[in-house]
């Protein structure tokens, strides 16, 4: 019994299923509660923090180099967005100008990034849809943007492409790594081309997301959901538009007005177009000269704050830099709001739909598990 | 050949274990190993989410000190005879968390994996790549075929 003499939701209701530790709907470990009446999902808790590694506790003390590399390894999929960020708090903090031609080469990394988000996100909700000729498609094309982050960034997942003061010179992008990538973005193109006509006008898997764990625009502003899970409640907003990197690229914000699934797994077909664009410009417009600037010294900052917008929202990095060591780190991640917003998008949905409103926030339990709070417990 | 081990050696089990990385190896060994470009099912291994079904165990992450429980049930409930595998830097040697201290133990890792449960054979990688673990996991194989 609360405060209020009103028995929660959770106590009422006898029936409970369990999903987790490890459960093939996320891969990751968390535990799902859903509190069942007929068959409907009444009311759902989720637990995160098998995986707490205490990140932020080891960036303390270490030179920054060290950390922004650590930051890497926050998550595998946005793990070239959690180095940018990182070195991009050390640069407002030293107020390093990098050179044009390496913040191209960042965007370029982070569009490519974002494609292989969005396509994983829609393999995966095809998958647990039940469509799996749909995922392996999707697989394969996302496979093309593996080999391009490889021929970039030297490695599939971990690319280490941001450094103070520019890119890592063996990320430069000489002649044949344009063509390679202008190729690349031609198949993409034609391939989600082809696959959003067959997904919208496939009727089956249409009447299947339809309508299911809907997200209100008033729940997803309230619970302080970001990126694309907020912009598919028709919420107008994208940290690019804010940052000063993208100004000179010319690209549209995609927005859904329902919330449910099906606009969830919309809005990722429709930006992989827009991400291909900004590729275009980047590729066609880049300027030449030196892409690491390494004429920057070390001092004492105070506090700084950096936020971008990520595959899955928006993300904060935060430290101080001490003797070029780095001192009271803050990382927070999308998939902490959107992860309440996926609790919630849970209540009201058949038990067999649950699954599908849990992928549908697109969550990332890896990079969520970092912060601890402390509560006393009066006994 | 028995007919048993031929028949098992036509459909191997893996289960895939995360224990705490940073998901770049889960992904690799997931979506890529299991998807239509690097596809180990036409080597007749599987990907099962049941324990009880797996025949080899795919471990990735450095095992938190939360996930060091639910590892070691899950290791007792595959039946015999089981192989591990132990995929990634995080697992092999705890990677970046437990080491980058130096010689300062971080407090939140229980593992590598070979502390927590025996292991039969490793990938190295931050993050594997997709042909070693098809390497690894067809290394891993005798150890089931050659049992009765
Ligand atoms: S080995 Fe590297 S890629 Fe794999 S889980 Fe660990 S940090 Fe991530």
């Amino acid at each position: 019994m609360d405060k209020n003499d009103k028995a929660k939701r959770q106590e009422v209701i006898e029936t409970e299923v369990t999903m987790g530790t490890v459960h093939p709907a996320a891969l990751e470990p968390y535990r799902v509660r859903l509190f069942v009446e007929d068959e409907i999902v009444r009311d759902a808790e989720i637990t995160v923090g098998l995986n707490h590694r205490g990140i932020e506790r080891i960036m303390e003390g270490l030179p920054v180099e060290k950390a922004n590399s650590l930051t890497e390894k926050i998550c595998g999929i946005c793990s070239n967005s959690h180095i940018w960020n990182s070195v991009m708090v050390a640069e407002k903090g030293l107020e390093i100008e990098i050179p044009e031609r390496a913040s191209y080469i960042r965007i370029i990394m982070g569009e490519l990034e974002r494609l292989h988000s969005h396509l994983l996100y829609l393999a995966h909700g095809n998958e647990v849809l039940g469509h799996e000729t749909f995922a392996m498609r999707l697989f394969f094309i996302r496979e093309t943007v593996m080999e391009l982050l490889r021929m970039i960034g030297g490695n599939r997942v971990q690319y280490g492409c941001s450094i103070i003061g520019g890119v890592r010179p063996r990320c430069e992008l000489d002649l044949m790594r344009i063509q390679k990538l202008n190729e690349g973005m031609d198949i993409i193109e034609e391939k989600i081309g082809q696959f959003a006509d067959r997904f919208v006008s496939d009727p089956i898997v249409m009447s299947r997301i339809t309508g299911v764990g809907v997200l209100t625009k008033k729940d997803a502003l309230r619970l302080a959901a970001t990126g694309p899970t907020l912009r598919s409640t028709g919420v107008d907003m994208d940290l690019r538009r804010d940052m000063e990197i993208y100004d000179p690229f010319d690209f549209d914000i995609i927005t859904q007005q329902d919330g449910d699934v099906k606009a969830n797994l919309l809005m990722r077909v429709l930006e992989i177009p827009e991400s291909i664009k900004i590729i275009r410009q980047a590729v066609k417009n880049i300027p030449s000269g030196p892409i690491t600037d390494r004429s920057w010294e070390m001092q004492d900052t105070g506090i700084i704050k950096s936020y971008i917008e990520v595959p899955r929202g928006k993300l904060l990095h935060s430290y101080a830099l001490e003797e070029g060591r780095v001192r009271g780190s803050i990382v927070r991640t999308p998939s902490i709001t959107n992860i309440a917003a996926m609790q919630h998008a849970c209540i009201g949905n058949h038990i067999s739909d649950a699954q599908l409103a849990i992928v549908q926030c697109d969550p990332c339990f890896t990079c969520t598990d970092r912060a601890i709070k402390i509560t006393k417990i009066e006994i | 050949m028995s007919i048993k081990s031929y028949s098992r050696a036509r459909a191997v089990h893996a289960m895939l274990v995360y224990t705490g990385g940073c998901n770049g190896c889960d992904i690799e060994i997931v979506n890529t190993v299991l998807s239509p470009k690097f596809d180990i099912e036409q080597y007749k291994i599987f990907l099962t989410w049941n324990p009880r079904e797996a025949d080899v165990l795919i471990v990735t992450g450095p095992v938190t000190k939360h996930n060091e429980k639910p590892l070691k049930e899950i290791y007792d409930a595959i039946p015999e005879p089981k192989a591990v595998i132990a995929a990634g830097a995080c697992a092999l040697m705890g990677g970046v968390y437990k080491n980058i201290h130096g010689d300062i133990p971080s407090e939140e890792i229980a593992g590598p994996v070979e502390e927590v449960i025996p292991v039969d054979a490793k990938v190295p990688g931050c993050a594997v790549r997709p042909q070693d673990v098809l390497a690894g996991a067809v290394a891993a194989l005798p150890k089931l075929l050659g049992a009765k």
